[in-house]
C-alpha cells in the first residue's frame, strides 16, 4: 500500500477537518452545506490512502450533515450513502486513475448526481417522504472548484 | 503488512468497513420498517451477553457488599473487644470484692451456727513466710481481744491470738512450729497435741501406737486446751507413721492459711462442749481443704 508521507497526510486531514467543520456551521444554509458535504465525501475523503480513514470521514460527514438541525426523524441515511460512495470513488481512483483534469471533473460530477439520487433514496428509506432541496445543484455547479482542489491534492500514485 | 494476529491490516479494515456499512444499512432499513424487529433481534442477540454481564455485575455488587459487611463486622468486633476489655477490667476490679463478699457470707453462716459470742476480724497482713511470722488482724485490746483466744475460719481452725496491740493483734497459725493445739481424731476419739511442722501441715503427738488411725480421717479440736471448744475441724490425716511407742500422724490443715481475709475470733476460754456445725459451711464450688 502506498501511504503518503507525513506532511501530506497532515495537510489532507486538516483540509478534511475544515470541510467537516464547514458542514456543521453551514447547517442553516442547506445549499452551502451541500457543497461542503459533497466536496468532503467525493473529493477529499477518497484522497486518503487508507480506506478505513476515508470511510470514517465520509460517515462523519453524513452524520454531521443530518445531525445538527434534526430535520429528519430517523437520521443515518446520509452517512450510509456517503460511506458507500466514498469507498466507490476511492476504488475508482485507485484502479482507474484519470490522467486528465476534465475526466477527473466529469467523473466527480457524475458521482455528484449519483450521490444526490442515492442520498434522497436513503433518506426516504429511513425517514419517509421529505422535500428535495437545491443543494445538489449547487454542489454540481461548484464541482469544478472542489474537484480541481482535489486534483491538486491527490497523491502522485493516482497519476499514470 | 502483517499484524501480530497474522492477518493483514487491510483485512481488518475491510471487516470494519463492512460492519460499518452493514450497520448503517440496517439502521436505515429499521427506520423505514421498524416492524421488521431489528431492535428485537439485536436484543435477542445481546440477551445472553446482557444476562452474563448482569450476573457479573450482581456478583461484583455482592462481593462489594461482603467487603462492606466485613468492614462493618470488623468495626463491630473492635467495638466489642473494647467493651469486653472494659468488662474484664471491671471484673478484675470486682473479683477480690466478690471473693471477700462470698467469704463474709460463709463467715456469717458459721457465726450464726456457733452458740458463742464471736467477733469478726479482717486479716490486714500475712507474715507467715517470715520467721516467727503469723497473721495480723484488725482487732485489738480496744475491743477486748486477749491472747489465747481462738481464731477460726469457715474452712476450719486458723490458730490462736498470740499478742495483742490496741487496734491490732497477731495470730499464731496452726502450722507454726511453736503452735500447740489439743485435738482428737474423729473415729478413734483418741486425743493428742497438734504441733505445726510447716506451711499448711502439722503433726499430732502423743497418739498411742495402739490406736488405729487412717489416712483421710478428720481431726477436730478436743477442747482440752480451753482455747477452742470441742469439735471444730482442724484438718485431715495425710500420713501415719509409727515412731517408738506412739504414732506420728501428719495432718493437712483444712483452713487455707495463705488465702484468709475474714476470720472469727472466739471468746476467751470457751466452754468445752458446744454444738458446732456438723459440716463446715462451704461456698459454691468449695470443698474441704
Amino acid at each position: 500500500m502506498n501511504v503518503p508521507n507525513g506532511p501530506a497526510r497532515v495537510r489532507s486531514s486538516l483540509i478534511c477537518l475544515l470541510a467537516l467543520v464547514g458542514i456543521f456551521f453551514t447547517a442553516p444554509w442547506p445549499s452551502l452545506q451541500a457543497v461542503f458535504h459533497v466536496a468532503l465525501v467525493l473529493g477529499l475523503a477518497p484522497l486518503e490512502q487508507v480506506p478505513l480513514v476515508a470511510g470514517l470521514w465520509a460517515v462523519a460527514a453524513g452524520w454531521v450533515s443530518e445531525g445538527p438541525l434534526r430535520m429528519v426523524p430517523h437520521p443515518g441515511g446520509a452517512a450510509w450513502v456517503d460511506l458507500t460512495l466514498a469507498l466507490t470513488v476511492l476504488f475508482f481512483n485507485r484502479f482507474w486513475p484519470p490522467d486528465r483534469r476534465l475526466i477527473w471533473w466529469a467523473r466527480l460530477a457524475g458521482f455528484t448526481l449519483l450521490h444526490a439520487l442515492l442520498l434522497h433514496l436513503a433518506v426516504a428509506l429511513a425517514s419517509g417522504a421529505h422535500t428535495w432541496g437545491r443543494g445538489w445543484v449547487w454542489a454540481l455547479l461548484t464541482s469544478p472548484l472542489w474537484a480541481m482542489l482535489a486534483w491538486r491534492l491527490k497523491p502522485t500514485a493516482y497519476q499514470r | 503488512m502483517a499484524s501480530r494476529t497474522g492477518l493483514r491490516s487491510a483485512g481488518w479494515q475491510a471487516w470494519i468497513l463492512g460492519l460499518l456499512w452493514l450497520g448503517h444499512g440496517l439502521w436505515v432499513v429499521n427506520g423505514r420498517w421498524p416492524g421488521l424487529g431489528l431492535l428485537k433481534t439485536l436484543d435477542l442477540v445481546s440477551g445472553p451477553v446482557l444476562r452474563v454481564s448482569a450476573k457479573w455485575e450482581a456478583s461484583r455488587e455482592a462481593r462489594n457488599q461482603r467487603v462492606r459487611n466485613l468492614a462493618i463486622a470488623e468495626e463491630e468486633i473492635a467495638r466489642l473487644k473494647s467493651r469486653v476489655g472494659l468488662f474484664e477490667l471491671q471484673e478484675a476490679k470486682e473479683g477480690p470484692r466478690r471473693a471477700e463478699a462470698e467469704e463474709a457470707i460463709r463467715l456469717l453462716g458459721l457465726k450464726q451456727q456457733l452458740p458463742l459470742e464471736t467477733m469478726a476480724a479482717r486479716v490486714i497482713a500475712n507474715t507467715r513466710n517470715a520467721p516467727f511470722g503469723g497473721l495480723v488482724i484488725d482487732q485489738g485490746s480496744v475491743l477486748n481481744i486477749q491472747p489465747d483466744q481462738g481464731v477460726i475460719a469457715p474452712e476450719g481452725v486458723v490458730g490462736r491470738v498470740w499478742s495483742v496491740g490496741p487496734r491490732q493483734a497477731s495470730v499464731l497459725p496452726l502450722d507454726a512450729y511453736n503452735a500447740s493445739t489439743g485435738v482428737m481424731l474423729a473415729r478413734s476419739r483418741a486425743t493428742g497435741v497438734l504441733q505445726g511442722t510447716g506451711p499448711g501441715m502439722a503433726e499430732i503427738r502423743y497418739i498411742s501406737s495402739q490406736e488405729g488411725v487412717q489416712v483421710g480421717e478428720e481431726v477436730y479440736t478436743s477442747g482440752l486446751d480451753r482455747i477452742f471448744p470441742r469439735g471444730l475441724l482442724i484438718g485431715f490425716v495425710s500420713r501415719v507413721r509409727p515412731r517408738d511407742s506412739e504414732l506420728r500422724v501428719e495432718v493437712a490443715l483444712s483452713a487455707p492459711l495463705d488465702r484468709l481475709h475474714l476470720l472469727l475470733v472466739l471468746p476467751p476460754k470457751p466452754p468445752i462442749e458446744v454444738s458446732p456445725p456438723a459440716v463446715p459451711p462451704m461456698g459454691p464450688g468449695k470443698g474441704p481443704q
